[in-house]
Order: C-alpha cells, then sequence, then structure tokens
C-alpha cells in the first residue's frame, strides 16, 4: 500500500510540475505566429501616396487644409478594412532641446489594437533647394591651384575622340569647384611662364595640381626648354631632358602632376616649333620620346642626375576600382565604369626606387603593376599617372585627384527648421486574436 | 507477502500508466511549441521572399521587354527603385487564373486572363514564366510553394443609367473607403461602322474630366450618343492623392465574330490578330474588319492617342478557317497603353475590343503561383505597390513543402 501512496505522490508531482510548465509556456497568439508585416505596409503606403509628391505637398499646407481630408480618405481608401492607422505629421526643429513638434495628426480610430507598428518617412518642401558646399583644396593650407594644360598650339596622343581642349574644358567643369583658383593654361608660352615660376593671374604656383590633358604627349614651350642641353638632349637627338625639367620643376614647385592616360611623357608638342615634323603615326607638330621620357622625369623629380634610360611599363589588362576608390565615387557623385582596361601601368618597384610611394590607389595593383595611383615624393612633388588604354575617361582623373585631397562636401542639412516634415504612418489592426 | 506483491503491481502500472500520460501530454506541448515555431518562420520566409520579388529587376534587367527566359525572378521596374513593378514583367507571368487558349493557326497555347468580353491577354507559354521556373530562379523550389496576387487598390466600376441620351455611373472605391472627391480623367471611343460591305471600321474619340462625390460617384454624359445604336467603350482614370486606378465599360452590338488579339513577341512588340471563330468557335463565322488604335495614360493623367502606322497593319480584314491567316500589328512604343481594336462585319453590327500593353493600363488583377489547397499553414503579407503609376496591392500567400504534417 506504502508503495501504491508513493506512486500517487509522485503523480500528483508530476501534475503539478505539468500544470506550472503549462503556465509559464504560454504559447503566442496566432496573430504574433504570423504577423503582416505592418511596418513594410505603412512605408510603402507612404511611398504610394507621394508617388507625384502630392503627400509631400499636403504635409506642408495650413492645417485647416482641405487636402488633408483628401489624405486621410487616400489613407483609408488604401489600406485594408481590418487595419487601423494614425498618421502623425512632425515640424523639425532646429537649435533647441527638441528635435521635433507634432503638427497635425490624422487617424480613423480610437486606438490602435493591442499591437501596431509604425515607419516613418522625411518629406522635404518644394519651396527649399537643398545644396552641396564642396570645401576647396588649399582652404586651410598652401597651393590651391589647379592649372589644366590647353594649350592650343600644341597636339594630344592617345585622347582618339577628343581634343585636349574639349577634355580640359570637362575637367575644369568637374574639378574647379573643389580648387582656390583653377586656371587654364592657353599656350605653350603660359606652361613657360609657370615653369619660370611666374603667376599667370596672381595666383599660388607652389603646391599646385598640373593636368595634361595631352594624353600621352606633353606641350613643350619653343626657346629655353627646347633649347639644346635645357630641354633637348642632343647626343641622343631627344627631347627627354625636357621631361626631365619638367620632374625638377615638379620637385620645385610641389606639383603634382597629372597623366590622364596612357604612357605618360612619351611625346612632345608644339605646332610651331615641329610644324613640319609628325610622330610617326602622321600628326604633325609631336615628336616621339619614347620609353626615356617618363624615366627622365622621374630623374628629376628625385633630383637626380640626367641620364638616357628607358622606362617599363606593364598591361595587366582589365583592372578596377580599389574600394577606397568606389567608396568616393559615391561620395563625390561621379561613376566612371569599375572596371578598365591598362596597357601602360607603372611599375611599382621602379617607382619605389625613385622615392615615389603610393599615397591613393585608383585601382587594385596587379602582381608589381599600378594601373592608376597617386605617387608623393618622400621629398617635394608628386605624380598621378593612369596607365589605361585609350580612349580616357577624365572622370577617373578628378576621382583620383579627389580620393588623394580628399575635400569635404558640407550639404544643407534636411533637418533644417521649416525644410522638413516627418511623417509617422502607424498602423494597428483589428478583429481576429 | 502476497499484500506486498499487490501494491508492487498496482503501484507500478499506476506508474507506468501515468508516465506514458505525461509523456504525451508533455510531447504535445513542445510539438505544439515546435509547430509554432515553424509557421512563425515562415512568416519571416514570406516577408523576405515578397521583398526579394518586388525589390529586384530579375535579371537581365529589361526582361519583361525581351522573349528568353531570366536567369533571376524579380518586378521591380528597373528604371525606378523601391516598390514599383515593371508592367511588363507582370504581362509575361503565366496566370494561374483563367483556363489556357489554344490557337490552331499558330500551334500554340496561350495564358489567358480574362476579365469580361473583349477584355483579355493572351500570352503565348512559350513567352510565359510558369510557376515552376519562377519558384527555381527563387531557390525555392520544392521548399515552399507561393502564390502571388497584385490587386488594384482603387476599383473604377462603371455602368449604365441610361442609354439614349447615354449616363454612365462611375463609382471609385478603395481597399476599404470610397474615395471621395477623387479626379475622374476618361476616354470614351465609340465605334462608327458606317459604308458599305468592304468598309473598315472607324471610331471617333472625345476626352473629359470629372470628379466623384463624397460617395466616390459621378455620373458621365453624353448627350446625343444613342448607346443602343452604336458600340462604345469607356476608359476611365480616377486619381486623388497619389493613388491611381483604372476602370472601363463598353457596349457591344454584335458579339457572334469578333477580333482576338495575341501577344505574338515582347521583343518585337508584335501583336496577332485571330478571327474569334478560330479560337472560341461559334455560329454564323463571317468575315470581319478591323481598326486598331493605341491609347495611353499621360503623366497628367489624361489619354493620348498615339495612331498605328498604317504599315504597321492599322486595319485590314480577317477571315476564319483554314487558308485564312491571322493579321498582326506592331504596338509603336514600350510605354503601357491600351490597344483597342474596333471591328464590324455590317454598319449595324459592330464592337470593340481591348488589349493591355503593360498590364496596369487596365487596371488587370494579376495572380500568380500554386495552388495553397489542404496546406496545413500558408502565412500572407502584403506590401503597396505602383505599376506604372497605378496602385496596386500585392500579397504574396506562402506554404513549406518540406517538413512533417505540412499538408493538412
Amino acid at each position: 500500500m506504502m508503495r501504491t501512496i508513493e506512486i500517487l505522490l509522485v503523480i500528483i508531482i508530476i501534475t503539478g510540475a505539468f500544470i506550472i510548465a503549462s503556465i509559464y509556456a504560454v504559447l503566442p497568439s496566432p496573430r504574433q505566429v504570423s504577423p503582416i508585416n505592418l511596418r513594410r505596409l505603412a512605408l510603402t503606403t507612404l511611398q504610394t501616396l507621394d508617388v507625384d509628391y502630392d503627400l509631400s505637398e499636403t504635409m506642408f499646407k495650413s492645417s485647416d487644409d482641405p487636402a488633408w481630408g483628401q489624405l486621410q480618405i487616400a489613407v483609408s481608401a488604401c489600406l485594408p478594412p481590418n487595419i487601423v492607422f494614425n498618421l502623425t505629421v512632425y515640424d523639425v526643429m532646429s537649435g533647441g532641446t527638441q528635435l521635433y513638434t507634432m503638427y497635425k495628426s490624422i487617424s480613423n480610430a480610437e486606438s490602435l489594437g493591442i499591437e501596431s507598428d509604425a515607419a516613418s518617412y522625411l518629406v522635404a518642401s518644394s519651396n527649399v533647394t537643398f545644396n552641396v558646399t564642396p570645401e576647396r583644396i588649399g582652404e586651410h593650407g598652401g597651393g590651391g591651384t589647379l592649372y589644366i594644360l590647353n594649350c592650343s598650339d600644341a597636339n594630344g596622343w592617345w585622347i582618339t575622340g577628343y581634343t585636349a581642349q574639349k577634355l580640359a574644358e570637362d575637367l575644369y567643369n568637374l574639378l574647379s569647384p573643389y580648387f582656390q583658383a583653377a586656371i587654364m593654361v592657353q599656350t605653350t608660352t603660359q606652361l613657360g611662364q609657370i615653369l619660370n615660376g611666374t603667376a599667370l593671374q596672381g595666383e599660388t604656383l607652389q603646391n599646385a595640381v598640373v593636368i595634361n590633358t595631352f594624353g600621352e604627349t606633353v606641350p613643350i614651350p619653343a626657346g629655353y626648354y627646347s633649347s639644346s642641353g635645357v630641354g633637348y638632349d642632343a647626343t641622343h637627338s631627344s627631347y627627354a631632358m625636357y621631361c626631365y625639367r619638367l620632374g625638377q620643376r615638379v620637385r620645385q614647385y610641389n606639383w603634382t602632376w597629372a597623366s590622364i592616360v596612357g604612357w605618360p611623357l612619351y611625346y612632345v608638342s608644339n605646332t610651331a616649333t615641329f610644324s613640319s615634323r609628325q610622330n610617326d603615326w602622321g600628326i604633325y607638330g609631336m615628336v616621339k620620346v619614347r620609353e626615356p621620357g617618363l624615366q627622365a622625369f622621374l630623374q628629376g623629380i628625385d633630383n637626380q642626375a640626367y641620364s638616357y634610360e628607358n622606362s617599363q611599363t606593364g598591361s595587366p589588362g582589365v583592372v578596377y576600382l580599389s574600394s577606397g576608390a568606389q567608396y568616393y565615387c559615391n561620395y563625390y557623385g561621379i561613376y566612371p565604369s569599375p572596371y578598365q582596361t591598362s596597357t601602360r601601368a607603372l611599375s611599382a618597384s621602379t617607382m619605389a626606387s625613385y622615392h615615389l610611394s603610393v599615397t591613393t590607389y585608383i585601382f587594385n595593383q596587379v602582381g608589381d603593376w599600378i594601373p592608376g595611383a597617386v605617387y608623393r615624393h618622400a621629398v617635394s612633388g608628386g605624380l598621378m599617372a593612369l596607365g589605361l588604354t585609350r580612349t580616357p575617361d577624365i572622370r577617373l582623373t578628378a576621382l583620383g585627384l579627389l580620393c588623394d585631397y580628399k575635400p569635404r562636401l558640407y550639404r544643407s542639412e534636411y533637418s533644417a527648421a521649416g525644410t522638413s516634415r516627418l511623417v509617422i504612418l502607424q498602423l494597428g489592426q483589428v478583429g481576429g486574436v | 507477502m502476497a499484500g506486498a506483491t499487490i501494491d508492487h503491481l498496482i503501484s507500478v502500472t499506476v506508474f507506468l500508466g501515468a508516465i506514458l500520460l505525461f509523456i504525451s501530454l508533455f510531447n504535445q506541448t513542445i510539438q505544439t511549441a515546435i509547430v509554432y515555431q515553424r509557421h512563425r518562420y515562415l512568416a519571416t520566409k514570406c516577408s523576405d521572399l515578397l521583398d526579394n520579388m518586388l525589390l529586384s529587376p530579375g535579371n537581365p534587367l529589361d526582361w519583361g521587354k525581351q522573349n528568353g527566359t531570366p536567369t533571376s525572378f524579380g518586378l521591380q521596374d528597373p528604371e525606378f527603385t523601391q516598390y514599383r513593378l515593371s508592367p511588363f514583367s507582370l504581362m509575361r507571368l503565366n496566370y494561374s487564373e483563367g483556363a489556357p487558349v489554344y490557337y490552331s493557326k499558330t500551334g500554340q497555347w496561350y495564358s489567358n486572363l480574362t476579365m469580361g468580353f473583349g477584355q483579355s491577354l493572351l500570352v503565348p507559354f512559350t513567352e510565359a514564366i510558369n510557376y515552376s521556373t519562377a519558384a527555381k530562379l527563387l531557390g525555392i523550389n520544392g521548399t515552399y510553394g507561393f502564390s502571388l496576387t497584385i490587386t488594384p487598390i482603387i476599383t473604377v466600376s462603371i455602368s449604365e443609367i441610361q442609354p439614349n441620351p447615354l449616363k454612365l455611373a462611375v463609382n471609385v472605391k478603395g481597399a476599404g473607403f470610397p474615395l471621395a472627391n477623387a479626379n475622374i480623367s476618361y476616354c470614351f471611343i465609340t465605334v462608327e461602322a458606317t459604308g458599305g460591305e468592304q468598309s473598315y471600321p472607324s471610331y471617333t474619340t472625345d476626352y473629359g474630366t470629372n470628379c466623384t462625390d463624397e460617395q466616390g460617384a459621378s455620373v458621365l454624359s453624353f448627350p446625343g450618343f444613342d448607346g443602343t445604336q452604336e458600340s462604345y467603350v469607356l476608359i476611365a482614370y480616377a486619381h486623388m492623392s497619389g493613388l491611381v486606378g483604372v476602370g472601363y465599360h463598353e457596349y457591344l452590338r454584335y458579339y457572334e465574330n469578333y477580333v482576338v488579339p495575341f501577344i505574338s513577341d515582347f521583343a518585337t512588340r508584335t501583336v496577332l490578330i485571330a478571327h474569334s471563330w478560330d479560337v472560341h468557335g461559334g455560329d454564323s463565322p463571317a468575315e470581319i474588319s478591323y481598326n486598331a488604335t493605341f491609347v495611353l495614360l499621360t503623366e497628367d493623367f489624361t489619354l493620348r492617342e498615339v495612331p498605328l502606322d498604317n504599315s504597321t497593319g492599322r486595319v485590314g480584314k480577317i477571315n476564319y478557317g483554314e487558308g485564312k491567316p491571322y493579321m498582326g500589328i506592331t504596338i509603336p512604343t514600350y510605354n503601357p497603353g491600351l490597344l483597342v481594336i474596333t471591328y464590324r462585319k455590317s454598319a449595324q453590327e459592330s464592337g470593340v475590343v481591348l488589349m493591355p500593353w503593360g498590364i496596369s493600363s487596365m487596371g488587370f488583377p494579376v495572380s500568380f503561383g500554386g495552388n495553397s489547397f489542404e496546406m496545413e499553414w500558408v502565412t500572407t503579407d502584403t506590401r503597396q505597390v505602383l505599376v506604372n503609376g497605378i496602385a496596386y496591392q500585392a500579397m504574396l500567400a506562402l506554404w513549406s513543402l518540406e517538413g512533417y504534417q505540412v499538408i493538412s
């Protein structure tokens, strides 16, 4: 009998355990198990109502305007009958501790039931213009001058389909807002002037950026810079020495020299000086410098003695924008194709041997080859080289420079008082369990 | 001794019985919790899958305007962001409702979306994306079943109040409320079957605007028009606070022989014009002539006629039976609109058929997917979407095909 009593006690204990477990193990209601995503429904409702900016327009109307009544009808009409809503509009404040103050609220029910969810939507006034003001390079330090070579007495190469002048114009439009001064260098004489350290319009010469829009060609001033022993290497019958002088000036003035496409400094051009000479491809006013041009430039920037030597480039093929460049594509709103073909990439080891280190990768490095990057010399001067195949995309030049200088963009604040209103649509479900 | 044994036997028996009972009770509780958890997961999956369908244009981006099978399924309009759907991708779905139609002269079956006489969309099976293909492209083939329903939020219903002079009542309703003070813009097309036996039907178009009252109703009057003597069609768009809906109504004087438009090729925008006898059979077959035009909805909610070029088969005659080929016309644009084809047999026997070019232009609802009949648990989720500016509600029903007891 004792065992039977023990068993009964055990049954009582297990029954108690079951009851206690049943009390605490509360299963969710069917509505909680398979809920309608009210948040998404609210957001898509607001988006639907704002398809032609009708919602935005209504939000800025006076609180007794008939448009609010129409909005209430429209919200009711587009929601299922078992969904109730509360639409509240907040004015965005500025300055004080309170960010939002309620402007108006419309609803079709006294309460939103046991469960509700909401979506927010920011609408902007049609009377306000939102703009972006860029920080100017050199604003907080030296420099800030952008020189764009637009020499009318020189021809370009590997800019197929464009003229240097057209590219210069586009670059000016793209980059001038970001610099203290943007100056078009209209002739090779003006180029000679700045190489001699004379400002064209009173701008700061030091720390400037010089963009060569002539592709693989560089304009050469007549006279001093074309003369033997200065720009012309009589021993090798080459204008590689001019490229050497350019390198020296880049170092002297701490310039950043930008080459937009191909093999930098492969030709020199002056339509008057070389009027009867052509570049072997039928373009008159141009002389081939070949591989020693780049090498001489690097010697100049590194303050080495001039030596007639060949440079090298590589052909890594299809290359991709670096993650940094992709980030700044979004920041500056410049969207070139993320992959390009590189056939004139510079060698990382060669650049390092001239004490040039990469400060910004525009394209990902492929082995020893760098398809596009900004280099800075350990002492002074810099080079941006895009070793891509023709035809050039000047957006890449702009992107590369902006990636390197990183000027900030000051955007109008959407939260400024009077410009925006915050709309909250809260939905609740009625009926059912 | 015997008492102890009996005591022992009774206690063991009762204990075993009690244990079995409690195991069963606890097991039931645990099983219910697992099933609830699975249902909860299904609801999350449903929401994700609906967003996947509505927020991706698929691949290629404009597969709705091409003929091949896409490599990824999505219904978003590639020219927009957010919940805006392509009216052409929706056209290429193999609709789950409506019996397929066979047309012997092309030897093809057609997916059938018919809203009434002369208001149909027939897409060849070879061009339509079927349920199993969509399930494979979504990566749920064999694991989940779904049914996607996209219905217009605004219902514009039109009925005749009196035929002569013609008065039509337009009622505009939302999902849960009549649309008071909504603006209505309409296009009234009348068929003129004048001329001799060999004449093509001509038509006149009349445009206008109106406004609904507090009940969401409006009356359109056409003084001087006798609705018993001529075939006509009214297409009305209602819009208010961003919501746009479309409705249509037609009165036909002649039903025995008519034209049936079939989508032939999305890439070249070709539509076949078939004789009704070759498709649906019927009595007293006869040759009919037709005259087609294209009407599109402009951004200011007015309707604009885009006449078809004569070289694209705007007018023609079509006969039934063997040796009588179907005709073809080319839609001039990828802008969604309405193909309006007037037809006539004689001066007294005429009619008009409509075909949407882009699912939204006639506010056609779309039902695509499988059948959830006998499934143990079906979860649903809803989004408001826009199809070429027309407000629709997209609802996805999802059920599991794997696991224990998925079929009740």
